[in-house]
């Protein structure tokens, strides 16, 4: 049943716009940063866990951990070399995580080639969900989509760290005050973001291709997510990436694929000069 | 007759003009002074650079709308000059300014919804548009000739030395007039856009009409420019409206500086130049790029020439003595 | 129904949930000069942005020398005639006292009003010689102290010839001396038939320039009359003794 299919294969896409989505978002909403690198987060975990799986014989699991680490380690770089330098010009994060994520495109490109590669899946058998044929892989990540988030939340709902977030993210300033370390807490936020988008990009890489460019599709998803939902609205954020999904899903099935990729950028331009807080958006930010 | 003389005269003693003069006194020489046919062409890829950074500079360096999306207008420009040429064989020189002329009309297009907002959701929104642009000519491929672009366009002049010489003109032009808006009465209404747009409108500034303008005015050259370059290369293609595209103007004119078209102009030459040294090496332009980015970025944020422009002596009048 | 001056009728305003203008009136004949007064947060600066175009009212009227300004946005209403300063100075930081004054020299308004062959040029120096920051006219004003800010600010919105000036707390950081020559400059500008609605905290002078008063609280009118009896009233003394004392009322200038 094709309504079925797209629901369900939409849920599995929808689950990792939303790990992505809801990292920006968190950076966005802690840091006040746009970090257009994300994308490279995402890509740099799925090459990280290709080089150790396949080209170094890892265990599977241990790899994605590793692309993980790795990405969470540049993340916390990026942000105390340099993003803490220029918080202050929003132009200057702009460009300069924008050129930082072409650069790792670059760099990338150069070490592994142009040709797309594979990461084996954690589950390769494919499973039956409710009559639709779906495979293991994206169920797995389907589910580890939702439990991520649900962590996630449950962190900053119910831990003192994420309460000392929610005030950063609510008023730095005062937060200061309070005696919350905020330049910490920025780089928390961008660590978590960045792992998130590194699992993504570890488990993905069975079902969707691994390239150099292939954190520029999904940030574009992410950024549409993001500002559709409102910028500082996590909830918002979930809801639009379902959104977003099943949209996009459904342009593929019932239009053309190719038209897939606008969906998202024209939600971004519509949004933003339409209604730039978003559907739930209420802090402007700027 | 007496606000040309008048501005001449301001224009004449400030360090940037007379810097400029020299630098294109220089360049005009070249080709008297070296046959190398490699190097004259990389000399007209600056050129083209210099085009699109300035044109950049007097909307998002004057007015702080920083546009990501320029791309756009370039490749308004070079694939309007693709159809105009193609299809209704209209003579390389009048795309020119029809193509500005597209261009100004995209500029506008763009502008007008874009107008309320500010700083990054602009950069987006405008990021998105070109995007949304490059994403067209991918689907319809049919008739934009899609990855591979359009061919056969007609050369513009008879050969790399009138190429050459050709685009400098177009530089030198673009380069006075945007100079002469840039550090002119317009040009300080434009910077206290910039500076801060609820005082201006206090001020009883029409903000909307003067940020309208300026898209046109940048988009123009834009369009110009990528209508020369297509021509030039008797191709077209998505290239032009690519994100590196985008980002690599707006890495030449912030390490030129911005808001001054002078540090971007001469930053377009410095960088393409020295790109081309590097080929040896292997393509790394976005590589260095993006070091040198992060390096002024960090170190250097008011941009390279700015700093440098600034401690140079200034001749005659001493009137708004803020900028150089 | 007057054909001049201002007249407010009924404006509200709100931000999410918190009211910011409630059913505020008024009216003000040209010419004349009027002070508004409250505690901090009571609305007086909402009521220029409202009145001056940077916010629309949500409910309400404006009418000005006849004309519903309501929905007008600032550049227009400084096109016909209004000018406005800000609590917080607000001058453009990279540019020299010349040039930021030039800005509102360059205006529609200020180019169809003044008289003919005069150039920009000569408008913004009229008008700093007004306010005596002539001989600061090239320097950056990042190196400006406050009194001269204030003033400077003053001459931008007289570079547009208004006949309606607002001004948020003109005094506000001023030494004695230059509180005089502000004065001096507010009274020349009524002798010039110049309408003037003043915010300020600094009572003693604000009476001494405006016989009548204008108290908001809570974004509503408390009361409007002389300052006697202003003094006089109830409310006006329970709003302000109500609040940790004079909290917000300088009486001592």
């Amino acid at each position: 049943m094709v309504a079925l299919e797209i629901l369900i294969y939409g849920a599995v896409l929808s689950g990792i716009y939303a790990l992505l989505a809801v990292g920006f978002a968190l950076i966005f909403g802690v840091a006040r940063v746009i970090n257009l690198t994300h994308g490279a987060f995402y890509m740099l975990g799925a090459y990280t866990t290709y080089a150790l799986s396949v080209l170094l014989n890892v265990p599977l699991i241990l790899s994605i951990l590793g692309g993980m680490a790795f990405v969470f380690i540049l993340a916390l770089c990026l942000d105390r070399f340099i993003i803490e330098r220029i918080r202050t010009t929003m132009i200057n994060v702009l460009i300069t995580t924008l050129a930082l994520s072409l650069f790792a495109d670059q760099v990338i490109l150069q070490i592994f080639g142009p040709d797309n590669r594979n990461i084996p899946a954690v589950i390769s058998d494919r499973v039956t969900l409710l009559g639709v044929d779906i495979a293991g892989q994206r169920l797995l990540s389907l589910i580890i989509s939702v439990a991520v988030i649900a962590t996630l939340w449950l962190i900053i709902t119910r831990t003192r760290m994420g309460n000392a977030l929610l005030a950063t993210a609510q008023d730095p300033e005062a937060a200061q005050l309070m005696g919350i370390n905020t330049g910490r807490m920025f780089m928390i936020t961008m660590g978590i973001a960045a792992m998130m988008a590194a699992l993504a990009g570890g488990i993905v890489g069975s079902f969707l291709t691994v390239a150099p460019e292939m954190g520029m599709l999904p940030i574009i998803k992410a950024f549409s997510i993001v500002i559709l939902g409102g910028l500082g609205s996590l909830g918002g954020s979930i809801i639009a990436a379902l959104l977003i999904g099943y949209l996009e899903t459904s342009v593929a099935y019932l239009i053309s694929f190719n038209a897939t990729e606008l969906v998202p950028l024209v939600i971004i331009f519509v949004t933003l000069t339409f209604r730039p807080a978003g559907i739930f958006g209420k802090r402007r930010g700027f | 007759m007496k606000l040309v003389t008048h501005t001449w005269r301001t224009l004449i003693s400030r360090p940037p003009f007379y810097v400029m003069a020299i630098f294109f006194l220089f360049m005009l020489l070249v080709p008297v002074m070296t046959n190398d046919l490699y190097l004259i062409g990389v000399l007209v890829l600056a050129n083209v650079y210099a085009i699109f950074a300035s044109s950049w500079d007097i909307l998002s360096g004057y007015s702080g709308k920083e546009n990501f999306g320029h791309t756009l207008f370039i490749g308004a420009g070079a694939y309007g000059a693709a159809y105009l040429n193609l299809y209704l064989g209209v003579p390389p020189m009048l795309n020119l300014v029809l193509c500005g002329l597209i261009g100004a009309v995209f500029g506008i297009l763009i502008g007008i919804p874009c107008l309320p907002l500010v700083g990054p959701y602009l950069a987006l929104a405008t990021m998105a548009a070109a995007s949304i642009a490059e994403r067209l000519t991918m689907i319809f491929s049919k008739y934009t000739g899609g990855e591979e672009g359009l061919y056969g366009l007609e050369p513009i002049t008879a050969g790399p030395v009138g190429d050459y010489y050709l685009s400098l003109i177009l530089v030198i032009i673009t380069t006075v007039i945007l100079m002469a808006i840039g550090y002119s009465k317009q040009g300080l209404i434009l910077r206290s856009i910039k500076e801060d747009e609820t005082a201006s409108e206090a001020a009883g500034i029409n903000t909307t009409r003067y940020k309208l303008v300026a898209f046109a005015i940048s988009a123009f050259f834009a369009g110009m420019g990528g209508a020369f370059y297509a021509h030039y290369q008797m191709y077209t293609g998505p290239s032009s409206l690519s994100i590196i595209m985008a980002i690599t103007i707006i890495i030449i004119c912030m390490i030129g500086g911005m808001g001054t078209i002078v540090g971007p102009v001469l930053a377009a030459y410095m960088l393409t130049v020295s790109n081309e040294f590097l080929r040896s090496i292997g393509d790394f332009r976005l590589l260095v790029y993006t070091g040198l980015l992060v390096v002024i970025v960090l170190f250097l944020p008011r941009g390279v020439f700015t700093v440098i422009l600034e401690r140079l002596p200034r001749f005659g009048q001493n009137r708004e003595a803020s900028k150089p | 129904m007057t054909k001049d001056g201002l007249e407010i009728r009924a404006v509200t305003k709100t931000f999410e949930g918190l009211t910011a203008l409630s059913d505020v009136s008024f009216s003000l004949e040209d010419g004349k000069i009027m002070g508004i007064i409250g505690p901090n947060g009571a609305g007086k600066t909402t009521l220029f942005n409202v009145i001056s175009g940077f916010l629309r009212a949500d409910q309400g009227q404006m009418v000005y020398h006849g004309k519903d300004i309501s929905s007008l946005k600032p550049h227009q209403v400084v096109d016909l005639g209004m000018a406005r300063t800000f609590q917080i100075v607000r001058p453009f930081k990279s540019m020299t006292v010349f040039e930021n004054t030039i800005v509102a020299a360059l205006s529609p308004r200020s180019r169809r009003s003044r008289p003919k062959g005069v150039k920009s040029d000569e408008t913004a120096m009229n008008v700093l010689e007004r306010v005596a920051l002539d001989h600061k006219k090239d320097e950056s004003v990042a190196s400006l102290p406050m009194g001269d800010l204030r003033r400077l600010e003053i001459a931008r919105a007289l570079a547009t010839y208004p006949q309606f000036i607002l001004l948020d707390e003109p005094f506000s950081g001023l030494s004695l001396k230059e509180m005089d020559a502000l004065a001096g400059l507010i009274r020349n500008l009524l002798d010039e038939k110049c309408t003037i609605l003043i915010i300020e905290h600094k009572l003693k002078i604000l009476m001494s320039l405006a016989p009548r008063i204008l108290v908001l609280d809570y974004g509503k009118v408390l009361a409007d009359g002389t300052p006697a009896e202003i003094a006089d009233n109830e409310s006006v003394i329970r709003a302000y003794l109500g609040r940790r004392g004079h909290a917000g009322v300088d009486t001592t200038n």
